[in-house]
């Protein structure tokens, strides 16, 4: 949680931005995908299609840690751009009747351009401001409020309360991703593509600027980074990718209804990226499904629990694991190793 | 005329509201500086105080001097048991006041059901301006509101606590050498703060559906009142909530009122882009 980069070694003489070799967290990346690749020979269909849908949340947990891990500015409002992907597909496959071979792309460019036009907007006003940690959570825990205020009340378009039921499976260039074992790997794909695409361009000198911005933002403006402007593109590039998880997500489940642009959304998004660890890329996508198999059972449980299991989640967190959960584990490992070392 | 008059009495409703639910937000977030994304629920807590106490046979009165005891006393424990420890990282004030929120809701929610509470105000009748007719609850609410205003932004600048309050917010190394305890004092300070959230609660509940998840609609304007009006300064809470809730009423006479408040929201980034310390910054 807190940014672990202030008690790291002095600084150091980087010369070669790109070590050799992969890193610790590429492995991991590559076992995990591997090892979801290799789900739809174990599972059936239904099982499969559930998957599917936590694969996508999964790609929106590491668009927010894409933001918040590497800049270190918390967003209360993604579920703001997943739902604007989920509504801008709906909206158009069902409304506009587009030829049915290409609405599901049209639907995709109007779902991800609406999140990052929207993004760049409110970014633009306040990063450009100069609103910063705490204020652009708030702005951004408002800006999904404002949503989901016109998803219910603009109801010609959006369906009001009840939403959009009907939106098309994903189809493009002739292929049809009706059946479940495609669904699950068109998500597969799109988490795939943007995890190692991440893994790749934040490992290298970008990733080093937004360390820098994060750790002092002025000093990296002294040094020449247009230190806005590159935040407002992070976070343009953050929301798109949020956009993309909605837009295919509505197209897997067929409907839309206002809770995917709801405050909730935006809260639990933050629990997957916490409980994996905010920075790591790959942990939010493990944190998703573990915290999704976790909401599974307890939801079946009673209704109410959930919301009770978050709240207080966030408070232990804090307080007992200010760090966050793989730090504390880690710590907990290195304790007992410790102890185990003395004993022998 | 008269469309102009409902006009001008309608925003002062609104603007007396956020008046008290901001002076609040104003004190625990504009001057002790903690993100307190619970405030909405201390809102809310002042509103069911009302539904319980008028459930026992109690009055509207009775109830609107029960919820700032309330409010101040879950205040004065929260802010011992949670809040100061968290105090000095705004992430994690965030997700623990968060998790605070989506807590009180659900168990509100459980021990009084989801469905929405009445209760009664004090004045059902109308007054008569000439010949225009208002409901005399809501004269009585602006009335109400910008007298508890005035006290307490008196009480800020003369009284005792006050003082120390500024004091130990400017410095709190300084004046603990001067004698003032700075935990007691941030106590005092979050818990009056949640006192006057409770107070606003009571005010609202006859105009509005009480349920257990009223406040998330004065979370982010409240927000809004202090950031555009000025964090840090009790002036600045006067000009948000005018600029807020006069826009917004306005607003609602032309266009859907959902619309009307998201409105309101983008006007207010844009005006932070512009002022980002605010319209009256201290």
């Amino acid at each position: 949680m807190t940014q672990a980069l202030n008690s790291s070694s002095p600084a150091r003489i980087v010369t070669k931005v790109r070590p050799r070799g992969l890193r610790p967290v590429t492995i991991v990346s590559l076992v995990v995908m591997a090892a979801i690749s290799a789900m739809s020979l174990f599972v059936d269909g239904y099982t499969l299609s559930s998957y599917r849908d936590v694969l996508l949340l999964a790609l929106f947990a590491l668009s927010l840690d894409i933001f918040w891990g590497r800049t270190g500015i918390l967003s209360f409002g993604h579920a703001t751009f997943f739902g604007l992907g989920a509504y801008g597909m709906a909206v158009t496959t069902i409304r506009f009747g587009i030829d049915p071979a290409w609405a599901s792309l049209a639907g995709l460019a109007v779902g991800v351009g609406g999140a990052a036009v929207v993004a760049a907007i409110v970014g633009f006003f306040i990063l450009y401001g100069g609103v910063r940690g705490a204020y652009f959570t708030i702005v951004t825990l408002a800006l999904t409020i404002i949503a989901n205020q016109i998803a219910v009340g603009w109801s010609e378009v959006t369906g009001g309360d009840s939403g959009l039921i009907g939106v098309p499976p994903f189809a493009a260039f002739g292929l049809s991703f009706d059946d479940p074992v495609y669904g699950f790997y068109l998500a597969f794909g799109f988490l795939a593509i943007f995890l190692f695409l991440s893994l790749w361009i934040l490992g290298g000198r970008t990733g080093l600027v937004l360390a820098a911005i994060r750790d002092d933002e002025i000093k990296a403006r002294t040094l020449g980074y247009r230190t806005q402007f590159i935040l407002l593109a992070t976070f343009v590039i953050s929301a798109a990718i949020a956009g993309l998880a909605g837009a295919v997500y509505a197209t897997g489940s067929g409907f839309v209804a206002p809770d995917l642009i709801a405050i909730l959304l935006s809260t639990e998004v933050i629990v997957w990226v916490a409980v994996g660890g905010s920075g790591t890329l790959i942990g939010p996508v493990i944190g998703t499904i573990v915290v999704w198999q976790l909401q599974d059972r307890i939801s079946s449980i009673n209704y109410a629990a959930w919301p009770v299991a978050i709240g207080l989640f966030f408070i232990l967190l804090v307080l007992v694991f200010p760090d966050g959960l793989p730090a504390y584990v880690v710590r907990l490992a290195q304790k007992l190793r410790g102890a185990m070392g003395r004993q022998s | 005329m008269h469309m102009a008059l409902s006009m001008l009495l309608n925003s002062l409703t609104l603007i007396s509201i956020l008046l008290i639910v901001s002076m609040g937000l104003a004190i625990i977030f504009g001057l002790m500086n903690i993100i307190n994304l619970a405030h909405g629920e201390f809102v809310t807590i002042g509103a069911f105080t009302l539904v319980a106490v008028q459930a026992h046979g109690g009055s509207f009165w009775l109830g609107l001097v029960v919820a700032p005891v309330v409010g101040y006393v879950f205040g004065l424990v929260l802010e011992r048991l949670l809040i100061s420890r968290v105090a000095k990282n705004p992430l994690h004030a965030i997700l623990v006041t968060w998790g605070l929120s989506l807590l009180i809701q659900q168990v509100l929610q459980l021990t009084f059901g989801p469905e929405p509470q009445r209760v009664t105000g004090p004045f059902s009748g109308s007054m008569s301006l000439g010949d225009f007719q208002y409901p005399a609850y809501r004269i009585f609410l602006v009335a109400f509101s910008f007298a508890a205003f005035a006290i307490v932004t008196v009480a800020l600048r003369k009284s005792r606590f006050g003082l120390d309050l500024r004091a130990s917010i400017q410095s709190a190394e300084m004046s603990s050498v001067m004698g003032v305890d700075p935990n007691r004092t941030n106590a005092r300070a979050f818990a009056l703060g949640a006192a006057l959230a409770s107070v606003a609660g009571v005010l609202i509940a006859p105009l509005t559906a009480v349920t257990a998840f009223m406040g998330v609609n004065y979370l982010a304007r409240s927000f809004f009142v202090v950031l555009v009006g000025g964090a840090g300064s009790i002036g600045g809470v006067a000009a948000g909530s005018t600029i807020i809730g006069g826009l917004e009423t306005v607003l609602t006479y032309q266009i859907p009122p959902t619309v009307a408040q998201a409105s309101v929201l983008a006007v207010a980034i844009i005006i932070l882009r512009f002022r980002p310390r605010g319209i009256l910054p201290a």
